[in-house]
């Protein structure tokens, strides 16, 4: 019985590949309309590859892209990278959406320069590429870039930094810390660029120091934007610098870090510095509201994850989507045509008009006033 | 019920065999099947199939490693960060020293030689456990990386990525295909075909039973279906891409280190080490000398492994390597080896490893989550390790069973019911692929 069994799935096996069996060499996208600007149907496939889930914001654009892209009548595949293997995951999700004829690829890169392989086959199926939030290096084959103007977010945090300050303690000079985020971030060194463009001016006056002496971007980083990793250098910094020394405010690139700088100071039984933010995070809100962290950016994920929707939209109907900075954004190899929206800094002051349109956000920000 | 099961060896395996390890195979190609359907003929599409060998296999070639080092009884946690350490050593060199690719390749391979010289030395010579040893490595080696590359990613250059997302070249005639593809495909069927005559003849030779022609056709002809098919599909894919050189790679590396398990004396040493490390050295193995080879073998294939990585990727960065021992581990588990080692096949851990890959591409085409993903491979990997367990226990399709049956009559038993992996024979497994 078992040997005709046996033998009957396996000839329905090899019978069944063989008829799929056909070259697609004629018919594989990559002919039709590889790269050109015509369109394509109402109904098409759009991929969104995101990071691993390690921030709320990724979560929430996953959750935005989902609804939104159904909403706009698209059919939708929106992947977050696994939590360990990420660059890997990120890989293997994007030669997928390859495959299943994904017609734009919105790509939220884990390692911004490891994707030059997978986002070269999409182009070559035929897929507009738009990098999301972070642009990915090293490759002719990315079409777009949409994101938060981060020079901006930079800057902003640097004189909100030096305002926080301010208004604690009249007079200077300050001391203070720097952190960045992970180095494998294209971000993170733009945003710390706009901080020290505005920091820069005041530490060579004299009116800011830097306690430890760490002003590189490589002395600050932290790898992977992990919580526990910038917990651990401030655990260091206030050992080795903070005994006798107060510590007037640190920079800090987004709010995952900042509660992380916040809670190492705290269990150290220090006075709390003034800390920068980013993002707009529930646990940061809150802390800003209760006067803790001193500021975020309120770079709104839903205008963001919107002008991107909009962007396939154009794209589908055969119209160049919209731009706005066609030279500062170049990734190695070209300029990347970008779409920047302008951030918001928030402190306890405005918080309450900041979120008012966030139904997540503005019920935790009535303790405010 | 023996009738059956004397097919099942001489359809599957010539003599001896693995009865999980052709489980799989009837698993993989089941799971194949089942997601060509759930995605609409997905699975076996040509850029599909091309994107899943390069996409695994340098976890694959870790599994080569892996294998023997799990048959030796010991384990290596440190392949990922040996594989992220080679990796970014060599794109640093590359950037830094201008060194041409060809010769960065053999300067990497020459690193994980150096660091497996460090590590099978503390194992094999010092007698640190082996876990201990790779443990300590994969810190050792993770903050290698980091601070060689100071937590950065660096880009290689053009023609470094030929080794991981290269493609064979495009010659001869316009047939629709990419012809050395074909080629590949005609060559691995004619090897196929030459293999088992000469198996028939060298049992002819041996007067032993030659198993009925049927039989032998049939062993050729399913395999030579299911490599022209595959053949067909690798060449058919987009203009410019083929059977991926990483493949390539794989494949040679899968043929010489079967046949180095198989088919010498060198190899059947790491089998007796697992199986009992004090009767192999009393029996003259020179067991500090296996265990050495053994785990410096894991790091040159690590070593490969990482740079083919970063050529796929164009870039070595602080994240590679993460976790890619455990896929490695499960690979070679999933293929029937044992766990306390002396048991498994070089063939049987890439079956395993392309069950786990064929899962993790079809869940990834159906869209499914990499949170979901990952949850269903652990239960896999139990799942099938359990099966094998349980089935040993109930005195069905068991292992050692299958293992020692064919001794039963020619020879006298092998102890009855002891350990014997040790004595398994060659295993005429037909190499898959």
């Amino acid at each position: 019985m078992r040997k005709y069994l046996a033998r009957g799935v396996a000839a329905g096996a090899i019978a069944l590949l063989a008829l799929t069996a056909c070259s697609e060499r004629s018919g594989d996208g990559g002919g039709e309309e590889a790269g050109s600007a015509k369109g394509f149907a109402a109904n098409s496939l759009i991929g969104v590859a995101l990071p691993a889930k390690t921030s709320e914001n990724w979560v929430l654009a996953g959750d935005l892209f989902t609804n939104g892209l159904k909403e706009a009548g698209f059919q939708s595949d929106v992947q977050y990278a696994g939590a360990t293997s990420t660059v890997a995951d990120q890989q293997a999700q994007i030669s997928a959406m390859v495959t299943k004829g994904a017609k734009v690829i919105v790509i939220g890169a884990t390692d911004a320069a490891q994707l030059t392989t997978q986002v070269e086959q999409a182009k070559q199926a035929g897929a507009t590429v738009i990098a999301y939030d972070r642009l990915i290096k090293n490759t002719k084959d990315v079409d777009y870039y949409v994101a938060y103007d981060n020079f901006k977010v930079g800057q902003l945090q640097g004189q909100a930094l030096l305002e926080g300050m301010k208004a604690k303690k009249p007079n200077g000079p300050y001391t203070i810390e720097l952190f960045s985020g992970s180095p494998d971030d294209n971000n993170s060194g733009v945003f710390f660029d706009g901080a020290m463009d505005v920091l820069k001016k005041e530490i060579d006056a004299g009116n800011v120091v830097v306690g430890s002496g760490q002003k590189e971007i490589k002395q600050t980083a932290t790898d992977g934007w992990k919580a526990e990793n910038a917990q651990r250098r401030m655990d260091s910094l206030l050992t080795s610098t903070y005994s006798s020394k107060t510590l007037d405010g640190v920079l800090s690139p987004n709010d995952t870090l900042a509660r992380a700088i916040l809670t190492s100071v705290k269990g150290a039984g220090k006075p709390l510095p003034v800390v920068t933010g980013q993002d707009s995070e529930v646990e940061s809100v809150k802390s800003i509201v209760a006067g803790e962290q001193y500021s975020t950016i309120n770079k709104d994920t839903r205008n963001l994850v919107k002008e991107t929707i909009e962007m396939v939209k154009a794209l589908q109907a055969g119209n160049d989507p919209k731009t706005n900075d066609t030279e500062s954004y170049n990734n190695g190899v070209k300029v990347v045509p970008a779409n920047l929206l302008e951030p918001l800094i928030v402190t306890k002051k405005n918080v309450v008009e900041a979120y008012a349109n966030d139904p997540k956000l503005a019920p935790l920000t009535t303790g405010a006033k | 019920m023996s009738r059956i099961k004397e097919l099942q060896k001489s359809l599957f395996a010539g003599t001896t065999s693995n009865a999980r390890q052709f489980g799989m195979i009837f698993t993989l190609v089941a799971i194949v099947l089942l997601f060509q359907i759930l995605t609409d003929g997905l699975t076996l599409n040509s850029s599909n199939l091309i994107s899943l060998v390069s996409q695994y296999s340098y976890i694959l070639i870790l599994a080569i490693g892996m294998l023997m080092v799990i048959v030796a009884g010991h384990i290596d946690l440190s392949v990922g960060s040996i594989a992220a350490f080679v990796g970014i050593v060599v794109a640093r060199a590359m950037q830094d020293w201008s060194l041409p690719w060809p010769v960065a390749i053999l300067f990497g391979l020459a690193v994980g030689a150096a660091i497996g010289v460090w590590q099978g030395f503390w194992v094999a010579y010092i007698g640190v456990p082996a876990f201990i040893v790779t443990l300590a490595g994969m810190m050792l080696f993770r903050g290698g990386n980091q601070f060689i590359g100071s937590a950065d990613t660096i880009p290689v250059p053009e023609g470094f990525k030929v080794i991981g997302a290269g493609f064979l070249p495009e010659v001869g005639p316009n047939t629709g295909y990419n012809n050395l593809t074909l080629l590949l495909g005609l060559l691995v069927a004619v090897a196929i075909v030459v293999r088992e005559w000469k198996a028939r003849r060298t049992r002819r030779e041996m007067d032993a039973d030659v198993a009925p022609m049927w039989i032998s056709l049939i062993r050729v002809a399913v395999p030579i279906a299911v490599v022209l098919y595959a053949a067909f599909r690798f060449a058919g894919g987009r203009v410019g891409t083929s059977f991926p050189i990483s493949g390539i790679i794989l494949g040679v590396l899968v043929v010489i280190y079967s046949f180095i398990t198989r088919n010498t004396a060198g190899g059947r040493h790491i089998y007796a080490v697992g199986g009992n490390a004090r009767a192999a050295e009393l029996s003259g193995v020179k067991l500090k000398r296996v265990n050495f080879l053994v785990m410096m073998n894991m790091s040159i294939l690590a070593a490969l492994a990482g740079m083919i990585f970063v050529a796929r990727s164009a870039a070595s960065g602080p994240q590679d390597g993460i976790g890619w021992e455990l896929d490695a581990i499960a690979a070679v588990f999933i293929g029937g080896a044992a766990v306390s080692g002396g048991l498994g096949t070089i063939s049987g851990s890439i079956v395993g490893g392309l069950v786990m890959a064929v899962l993790n591409n079809g869940l990834q085409l159906m869209g499914v989550g990499s949170d979901r993903v990952q949850i269903i491979k652990g239960l896999v990997l139990l799942l099938a390790v359990a099966l094998d367990v349980y089935n040993k226990n109930r005195g069905r399709f068991s292992v050692i069973g299958s293992v020692t049956r064919p001794f039963r009559r020619e020879a006298p038993p092998t102890g009855p019911g002891s350990n014997v992996e040790t004595d398994q024979e060659p295993a005429k497994t037909p190499v898959a692929g």
